[in-house]
C-alpha cells in the first residue's frame, strides 16, 4: 500500500475515532495539533488502526511515535 | 497478558423482582412498557418488559466483578437488543475475548445474553483497559 493511500486510511479512522469531519491530518501533525487526540482517545485511535489494519503494534513502537510520521513508517514495516 | 484470544467466560443471571424493583428506583424510568401489564399486552407482549439496561448492569457485574484481575476500567460497551425479558428469566451470559490489543492494554469482548428457551436476548462488545 502507498504511503499516501495509508495517511488516507487513517485521516478516516481519526476522523470516525475522534468524532471530527474536519480532522485532516499530514506527516507532521502531532496529537498537539488536534484538540480530541489526547491520552485516551489515542488508545481508540491505535485500537481501531489495528482492527482495520489488521495489524498489532507493541507497546514500544507506540511509545516511538512522536507525529504521524513516525505512525505511518511503523505501519509500513508491517508489510502492509 | 493474563487473557488471549477466544477465552470464553460464563455466568447465569436472574433479572429477579428485587433487581427490577431497583432499577426502576435507579433510573426512574417508569415507562408503561415496564410497570404495566395491560399496555405491554395490548403492544404484543406476554407481560411488562424488563429494562434493556438491567443487562448493562449485568455487563458491568462481570467485569468488575467476575474477571481474573480488578485492575480493568470499561472504556466502551455495545449492545443489541433481540428479544424481550420479563421478570424472573433466568439469563445465560457468555462472553468470549475477541480481540487483544496489547500494544495500548485493551481487551475487547463480545456477548450474549440467553434466556431459558436459548434464545439470544441481547448481545454485543466490551472494550475494557487493563489498570497498570
Amino acid at each position: 500500500m502507498e504511503r499516501s493511500e495509508i495517511l488516507s486510511k487513517i485521516n478516516a479512522i481519526f476522523i470516525d475515532t475522534l468524532d471530527n469531519e474536519d480532522i485532516v491530518i499530514n506527516e507532521a501533525t502531532t496529537a498537539n495539533d488536534i484538540e480530541e487526540w489526547d491520552s485516551l482517545t489515542h488508545i481508540q485511535l491505535v485500537v481501531a488502526i489495528e482492527k482495520q489494519l489488521n495489524i498489532r503494534f507493541t507497546s514500544k513502537e507506540i511509545q516511538s511515535w512522536s507525529d504521524v510520521c513516525e505512525m505511518l513508517t511503523c505501519i509500513q514495516e508491517k508489510g502492509i | 497478558m493474563i487473557f488471549k484470544e477466544g477465552d470464553l467466560f460464563e455466568q447465569t443471571f436472574t433479572v429477579s423482582t428485587e433487581i427490577y424493583s431497583d432499577f426502576i428506583r435507579l433510573s426512574n424510568d417508569k415507562n408503561p412498557l415496564h410497570t404495566d401489564r395491560g399496555y405491554a399486552q395490548e403492544k404484543g407482549f406476554e407481560d411488562v418488559v424488563m429494562h434493556g439496561n438491567i443487562l448493562n448492569a449485568f455487563i458491568s457485574y462481570f467485569i468488575g466483578e467476575c474477571l481474573p484481575i480488578k485492575d480493568v476500567l470499561i472504556h466502551s460497551q455495545e449492545i443489541q437488543f433481540k428479544n424481550p425479558v420479563y421478570k424472573g428469566t433466568i439469563l445465560q451470559f457468555s462472553a468470549e475475548i475477541a480481540g487483544i490489543y496489547e500494544s495500548v492494554n485493551v481487551v475487547e469482548f463480545r456477548y450474549n445474553f440467553k434466556n431459558e428457551a436459548l434464545k439470544v436476548v441481547a448481545k454485543g462488545k466490551v472494550q475494557i483497559g487493563l489498570l497498570k
